[in-house]
């Protein structure tokens, strides 16, 4: 019993890898069932579609959480680009920049959109809640060039943008407390309707804003990019991912139950 | 030899055997691409080393992060800001327009900041560290009380019961979320001794806590184990060129 509660992490370690590499070659599908978080931010994508809308994506995320945020962006970014919603990208990560490159590349070849009429990407911008500020009272002098170092005012896309407000909607791809900042100095301030797609360390912090009515959606971790796939019907690396996550899940559930079941055994035990 | 440093020469032997074996057949190619992924391979099984043992692999690639993130942000900050909001504006501007002379400003502040380093003239930097400070408040503090404050506790104080939809599901969370408010609140009270009602109020925050961090560390495992899946199917499928599902 004192051996069993002993046990080197090493073989868990061990355990996790299997339940990882073995449904990765073996795929089996689990059903995805999107939850009203993820349905809400598809819904008002589809509204802002029906109205040939805009829609701001920051892309405040580094590679180190690409597994999380990539689908989420390309996910999202199909859904926009299928529908004919156009896309105005911004980071305020300095990291983010080769994110939203790779995100946009990857999908505007896909469905042949053009730069400056279908999308655009402003770069990264440091100073945070001042810089949304800014961008809040005037979005072209806060931004006079694009990251290609075209004229904000010139290009088709953002021509007419005067204020964040002028934006249906606003999605923050974030692994910090970035999307705080983003409600606290933009939505707060000029209540534009505003979503997250968050990694799950962060989703619990969210709830409350979910709850006062500041995001109306919010993608949380894989699940919720699995989630976004299946309602925009493009599966793709998140839906995949969800058959070895939902296996590891379980394979730590048997070592909690098993740690406990030995641990009371053990107490029991004279 | 100890056996850690026959099992590192091992790893190290291994991995070289396997790149030459997948640059013969072709899987990876010859070219600098086929080198990025050889790279990212070795640094992502350097990464997970740690899993066995402290060893100076991954302190190699740890150490190799941390500097090529500093260089990355470095660069982003040269070319999306002092590049293109200070040198181009003051030294370069666009025809038909002047320098921008406003800029000197918050450039003069941002480098009284880098005084800090020489100690003689060190005090000069306090005036950009009271500019930051007093207009960071400025901007931070009315928007904290509004987004983090008074917008949270609305929610809060929604009625349970209403004449015309009565008690539904809604009304449960909402009863939910004032009775986890109440009595968290209850618990951080340490003015007052926490025995009979106000202990039992108190405890029941307990359990609201509990039940908290538990969701953050389930949350927490999941996002960890969705960042293992990804390198994992890097390794197998952009490294090795496995077919996966």
């Amino acid at each position: 019993m004192n051996r069993l509660l002993n046990i080197d992490r090493r073989i868990i370690f061990l355990f996790v890898f299997a339940g990882v590499v073995i449904p990765l070659l073996w795929s089996f599908n689990l059903p995805v069932k999107p939850t009203p978080t993820v349905q809400a931010i598809y819904d008002t994508v589809e509204a802002v579609a029906q109205k040939n809308g805009r829609v701001l994506i920051a892309f405040d995320y580094g590679p180190s959480l690409v597994a999380e945020l990539r689908p989420m962006a390309l996910a999202l970014l199909r859904h926009c680009f299928r529908r004919g919603v156009k896309v105005v990208g911004i980071t305020l990560h300095p990291e983010g920049v080769g994110m939203a490159q790779d995100a946009f590349e990857t999908v505007s070849k896909e469905f042949s959109r053009e730069y400056g009429r279908d999308y655009a990407f402003m770069g990264f911008k440091p100073g945070g809640g001042a810089f949304i500020l800014n961008m809040g009272q005037d979005f072209q002098a806060t931004l006079p060039k694009d990251s290609r170092g075209n004229d904000t005012r010139a290009m088709e896309i953002t021509k007419d943008i005067r204020s964040l407000k002028d934006f249906d909607y606003v999605v923050d791809l974030a692994g910090s407390a970035v999307t705080e900042i983003w409600i606290a100095y933009g939505q707060e301030r000029y209540r534009f309707p505003m979503a997250s797609g968050c990694t799950a360390v962060m989703a619990p912090d969210m709830f409350p804003f979910l709850q006062a009515g500041q995001l109306n959606g919010m993608m949380g971790g894989l699940a919720g990019a699995a989630e976004y796939e299946t309602l925009a019907g493009a599966s793709d690396a998140a839906t995949r991912n969800m058959t070895p996550q939902s296996v590891v899940h379980l394979v730590i559930l048997t070592f909690i139950l098993f740690g406990n079941l030995v641990y009371f055994l053990g107490r029991r035990a004279p | 030899m100890r056996r850690d440093t026959i099992l590192f020469v091992g790893f190290v032997a291994l991995f070289a055997a396997v790149n030459a074996y997948l640059l013969s057949v072709g899987k990876v190619q010859g070219d600098w691409a086929g080198f990025g992924v050889i790279v990212a391979a070795g640094l992502t099984l350097a990464m997970y080393s740690f899993l066995y043992r402290d060893n100076p692999t991954f302190k190699l690639a740890e150490h190799l992060y941390v500097g090529v993130v500093a260089a990355y942000q470095l660069a982003q900050y040269w070319y999306n800001n002092l590049l293109s909001d200070v040198y181009n504006p003051l030294f370069r501007p666009e025809p038909g327009k002047g320098a921008a002379w406003g800029v000197l400003i918050p450039t003069a502040l941002g480098l009284m900041m880098l005084t800090r380093f020489v100690p003689k003239i060190s005090p000069v930097s306090r005036i950009s560290f009271a500019f930051f400070v007093g207009v960071g408040a400025g901007l931070s503090i009315p928007r904290t009380i509004s987004s983090f404050l008074l917008q949270q506790i609305e929610p809060t104080f929604k009625p349970i019961w209403t004449a015309s939809a009565g008690f539904t599901m809604a009304s449960l969370d909402t009863f939910l979320i004032l009775l986890g408010v109440v009595s968290v609140l209850v618990y951080f009270s340490f003015s007052i001794e926490h025995r009979g009602a106000v202990g039992g109020v108190s405890r029941v925050g307990i359990w609201f806590l509990m039940i908290s961090f538990g969701a953050s560390f389930g949350y927490t495992i999941m996002a960890r184990l969705s960042l293992l899946i990804g390198r994992m199917t890097f390794l197998l499928r952009d490294w090795l060129h496995v077919q996966i599902q």
